[in-house]
């Protein structure tokens, strides 16, 4: 794996949306994630809205977004003490780190500026991201069966989260 | 059966027995709500349901007294399967209110929704589990420290069963 040059992460910005847009176009793209297509746009734009609240992240080579990660964070006091997250690496971008150096600034984002206690994802099986989040002391709580069907094909869906010590 | 016991599809007005039983004292420990400007907002959300009549109302002689609903899924992937949500006024408890509720929320999630799997999230120590294990839900997952309230915290359990 090697790390890439000219890599730096700021805030998102609503800008940011048609960066993503980009990413998801090819087929298949969205199969990691409950909108499918026909969906997309609605879910892109309820995705990036989260950056006015500072939660969202923007990975960028020399200056151009190359992944999105964001922290959904939560509407009730009572569950405002953990978020779930989305994130999104460019396929141009993939297998040079950026999903991990991603998700470790999300981490230290949820911690330090919004004081989080915990973060999870939801992913759908098989899943790329699994042995990622496990590297960074992800654990599964929740496995469901049948829960998302791609294509006629069933897929579980594997609930993570990763607690601050 | 109980004959003073009707079901009907919940209507827009339910919405404010729904904020009414879920003030009533103790229950907003079962819910991730805090004060009245979350309930009224879970309340929206909950009954708004009822355009696509996924929204149930029990009435005890005629008056309104348990809601229960299904939270469609927006995305095609996931449109069969769903999470509900169900609440019974405390003066109605005790009276097979919540059982025939869920009974017939679970047929109209698998004949007119063609929902396959249906599940819920409840809170460690809530009396409902009991009646959900009994309609057969099952556990598939347990989130540690989801709520937290004067410093303690809460457990979610997630259940379902396949329709």
């Amino acid at each position: 794996m090697t790390f890439l040059a000219d890599f730096d992460i700021r805030y998102s910005e609503e800008g940011d949306l048609a960066s993503l847009k980009e990413w998801f176009a090819p087929e298949g793209a969205t199969d990691d994630f409950p909108f499918g297509p026909a969906e997309m746009e609605e879910a892109l734009k309820n995705w990036i809205g989260f950056s006015r609240y500072k939660a969202s992240l923007t990975g960028c080579v020399k200056g151009e977004p190359c992944a999105v990660g964001t922290l959904f964070l939560m509407p009730y006091k009572k569950v405002a003490h953990h978020s779930s997250f989305y994130i999104m690496v460019d396929p141009a971008h993939r297998r040079k780190g950026v999903g991990m150096a991603m998700v470790r600034n999300l981490l230290h984002l949820a911690k330090t500026r919004f004081r989080l206690e915990s973060v999870h994802a939801e992913l759908y099986e098989p899943s790329a991201m699994k042995p990622l989040l496990e590297k960074l002391r992800f654990e599964v709580f929740a496995r469901q069966e049948n829960f998302v069907h791609i294509d006629g094909c069933r897929k579980a869906r594997v609930l993570m989260e990763h607690f601050f010590a | 059966m109980n004959s003073n016991l009707t079901i009907r599809f919940g209507e827009e007005a339910d919405q404010k027995y729904l904020v009414d039983w879920l003030l009533q004292p103790g229950v907003l420990e079962w819910f991730p709500l805090a004060d009245l400007r979350e309930v009224e907002d879970a309340a929206r959300i909950w009954v708004s349901y009822h355009k696509y009549n996924a929204v149930l109302t029990s009435l005890w002689d005629g008056v309104p007294c348990g809601i229960a609903n299904l939270y469609l899924q927006p995305y095609k992937k996931l449109a069969h399967q769903c999470l509900f949500a169900i609440i019974v006024d405390e003066k109605y408890r005790g009276k097979g209110v919540g059982a025939k509720l869920l009974r017939e929320l679970m047929q109209l999630a698998k004949e007119r929704f063609q929902i396959e799997l249906l599940h819920l999230e409840v809170y460690q120590g809530n009396p409902a589990i009991n009646l959900y294990r009994r309609l057969g839900f099952q556990e598939y997952g347990v989130q540690r420290h989801f709520v937290k309230e004067g410093g303690k915290y809460l457990s979610k359990i997630l259940m379902q069963k396949t329709l």
